[in-house]
């Protein structure tokens, strides 16, 4: 699920909650890191010593939540904007959310914005309590005041003057026409470009490999494709790699092209001037 | 005239800036050629922040690590040059270098070379890949970040490795919108937080879905995408629309080897670190003595890898040169263990992988024997 | 005509540049000191900088870092100027290219 949409079950993100007492005391951090990647910047930011020290710089944070005051410190540095604080120990039904927002406009304290779930949805609305602006870490943190059933779902929000620029992108691909028919690619191939300077397409390539040039050298000098200004930069890779798949050669058994200076082209004039030595 | 110095380091990105460093502290004298008309390379339009540890200055974004390197480059200015808009464009068998600086021919020869000239776009074949509004993730970002404009409107990102889904979120931060992401392999392959956040932000992420073709008359209007099967083949009937003014290529990165294959450096084809790298010691220097590589050059990875690359090399270069002092041997294994820890991950797998059949090469000895 | 200039941006801080007049194919237009010829243009909506002089396809930027040279134009009557790196300077006469390029001094 995660790795197939970037939205973390709910299986994950309740193994990452503390005892209902603690949650019942005062807010806490909730990692929404379940990757190892090599990242430390949580555990070294807190002051309380309340996310283990890394023994292996890969390692997925620990938080101990007897030590966590859910200040927000971690929340502020995290790279993967992956911290949220969450306090449900308010009463009346409600809860926090603070969540690292890194969009303008910022909202105001007492504004009303969307409530968004880990997959885009709107879920509701929210008000906002607090907002840290992070001027330092250009990390602002937001909390917002949702019903208590909803602290553990809601992780983005939408500010009205943000909604009108960016529209709900699901609403967008339900508009979608009638597909197509796909023709098959080597029906189109005129229009696939592979070398853009000297304006080489896919057809030319294959037709030079189906008469037997197999060697991206062969291919340049024949058809240009590598001899313009970007010198085979952008054309260079897709060609070796038509011609391993056309021949059945492994790809790095395909030859580049042979690589001469100048790097890129320059005027005669310009080796006429400057140093002659 | 020749000019003449004991390091050239080539490109003045994240490696480079680190290579330079390192060297001139260590009281090499340095000269760093830069394609562009600012230091920095990639850096300056990475707003995120970086994942690593302190060492790698983690949690700082890119753009102010730049600045951050910059600076200490300039704390050393007594022992670098730095040239900007200009390209090494030869690289030569008795070791000079040809340089386009800023449209004046000239001729450098140095003791010692740390190519860090990073990395360029792959570009993907199908149907009118070439309308204008078809663009390399790295000019989006360089759009957005360094020039301060939005591409399009509406984007269609293709590719979910950590740059496709950096360049989806900045796209967000900038008020443009995001149609989708779609990547051919089953799962995403960037960072599942970076795939999170956009994904909260109302971005899907279409696995095993690619791009069909780009339709529009003289620029982009809409995208045909479509599911594709385990045979690699597109599903029938799957297609789908996608009106965008704005495609997105992130489909990787291939290392820029143009002068290494000059110099005559043995290159190896390891895909798993984005096509020919040179074969190294585990100390980064090629088969051709006295020449380093570091950073992308060396194969695709992140930046913070990049710098400790870079690190590495302008160390090794400088110790070879007989410079440096005290702590240099601690220095080395510093390096050396970050980039362990960096690459110990399982997202690092395939750089492992990549990396063992990189390294293991025998440097001939070299000819001066300066050290 | 849509605005592509970035003015409230979370992290970067944009500040209005001098204002740099160029002409592109005779219209004159305005730049933001900073930009490139390719950038300048991306701002006034110009997505077409050239027509291949092969395939006669239309042409627009691809990589913005100078790697691609898909951004070849007629620049004060110079050929093949890479205006995705290239700074825009006050005056600069801008033209779609649709050949290989000639000589300047031709």
């Amino acid at each position: 699920m995660l790795e197939k949409t970037g939205i973390a079950t709910r299986e994950q993100i309740e193994k990452l909650l503390p005892s209902p007492g603690r949650r019942a005391e005062g807010p806490y951090a909730v990692m929404e890191c379940f990757q190892k990647i090599p990242c430390n910047p949580c555990s070294t930011s807190c002051a309380f010593h309340a996310i283990l020290p890394m023994d292996d710089i890969n390692d997925i944070p620990s938080v101990t939540p007897d030590k966590c005051t859910g200040c927000g410190a971690c929340a502020a540095v995290c790279p993967g904007l992956a911290i949220f604080i969450i306090d449900e120990s308010k009463g009346g039904g409600t809860g926090t959310v603070t969540l690292p927002y890194e969009f303008r406009p910022l909202p105001g304290i007492g504004e009303t914005v969307k409530a968004v779930n880990r997959a885009g949805e709107v879920v509701g609305d929210a008000v906002v309590t607090r907002v840290l602006p992070g001027k330092k870490t250009k990390t602002p943190l937001v909390t917002i005041e949702v019903p208590l059933s909803l602290v553990h779902e809601v992780r983005f929000i939408r500010c009205e003057a943000h909604q009108e620029e960016d529209p709900s992108v699901a609403d967008t691909l339900r508009e979608i026409p009638a597909p197509p028919q796909t023709a098959d690619i080597g029906e189109q191939d005129d229009e696939v470009v592979i070398c853009r300077c000297e304006g080489v397409t896919l057809r030319e390539i294959r037709d030079l490999i189906r008469e037997g040039y197999t060697t991206v050298d062969e291919i340049k000098r024949i058809s240009r494709a590598g001899m313009g200004p970007c010198q085979a930069r952008t054309c260079g890779p897709l060609i070796a790699a038509e011609i391993a798949r056309m021949t059945g050669e492994p790809l790095g058994s395909v030859a580049p092209s042979a690589h001469r200076a100048p790097v890129k082209p320059l005027p005669i004039e310009f080796f006429l001037g400057g140093d002659t030595e | 005239m020749m000019y003449e110095t004991d390091l050239v380091v080539i490109g003045g990105g994240p490696a480079g800036l680190m290579a330079a460093n390192t060297a001139a502290g260590a009281g090499a004298s340095v000269l760093l050629l830069e394609r562009d008309r600012h230091l920095g390379g990639q850096l300056i339009k990475q707003t995120h922040k970086f994942f690593g540890s302190e060492k790698q200055h983690a949690s700082e974004r890119g753009i102010d690590i730049a600045a951050l390197l910059g600076d200490e480059l300039k704390s050393l200015e007594d022992r670098v040059t730095v040239w900007t808009h200009a390209t090494a464009v030869g690289l030569y068998d008795d070791g000079v270098i040809t340089v386009d600086y800023d449209g004046t021919y000239r001729k450098v020869r140095p003791k010692r070379i740390v190519a860090a000239t990073g990395a360029s776009e792959k570009f993907l074949s199908f149907p009118n890949n070439d309308l204008p509004g078809i663009y390399g993730a790295g000019a989006v970002q360089t759009m957005m970040n360094v020039y301060g404009l939005r591409p399009g409107k509406r984007v269609l990102m293709i590719g979910a490795g950590n740059i496709g889904l950096i360049v989806s979120y900045q796209l967000l931060q900038a008020g443009v919108s995001v149609a989708a992401v779609v990547e051919g392999l089953p799962q995403i392959g960037g960072y599942a937080v970076h795939a999170s956040k956009i994904r909260r932000a109302g971005v899907p992420i279409l696995t095993s879905h690619t791009i069909v073709r780009a339709d529009g008359k003289e620029s982009v209007e809409s995208a045909v995408i479509a599911e594709i099967g385990s045979d690699w083949k597109v599903v029938r009937g799957s297609e789908q629309t996608i009106p965008c003014d704005v495609i997105c290529i992130s489909v990787g990165l291939t290392p820029l080897t143009e002068l290494l294959w000059q110099a005559g450096c043995e290159m190896r084809y390891i895909p798993a670190l984005g096509g020919y790298v040179p074969a190294r010691s585990d100390r980064l220097e090629t088969t051709v003595p006295g020449i380093y590589v570091a950073g992308d050059a060396a194969g695709i990875e992140e930046a913070s890898a990049a710098m400790v690359e870079g690190h590495l090399a302008g160390l090794e270069a400088a110790l070879s040169l007989g410079c440096g002092g005290d702590g240099c041997e601690e220095e080395r294994a510093d390096c050396l263990k970050q980039l362990s820890s960096l690459r110990s991950g399982p997202t690092a797998e395939k750089i492992r992988a990549g990396l063992s059949c990189a390294h293991g090469c025998q440097t001939p000895k070299r000819r001066d024997e300066h050290a | 005509m849509e605005n592509r200039r970035i003015t409230d941006h979370p992290i970067l801080d944009f500040s209005e540049g001098e204002v740099i007049p160029f002409t592109f194919d005779g219209k004159p237009m305005e730049g933001r000191s900073g930009d490139t010829i390719a950038s300048a243009l991306h701002a006034n909506g110009v997505k077409v900088l050239g027509y291949h002089f092969k395939t006669k396809r239309p042409r627009g930027f691809y990589c913005a870092i100078g790697n691609c040279s898909s951004c070849l134009m007629v620049v004060n009557g110079q050929s093949n100027v890479r205006t995705c790196t290239e700074p825009l300077l006050p005056g600069m006469k801008v033209e779609t290219q649709i050949d290989r390029g000639v000589p300047d001094d031709v």
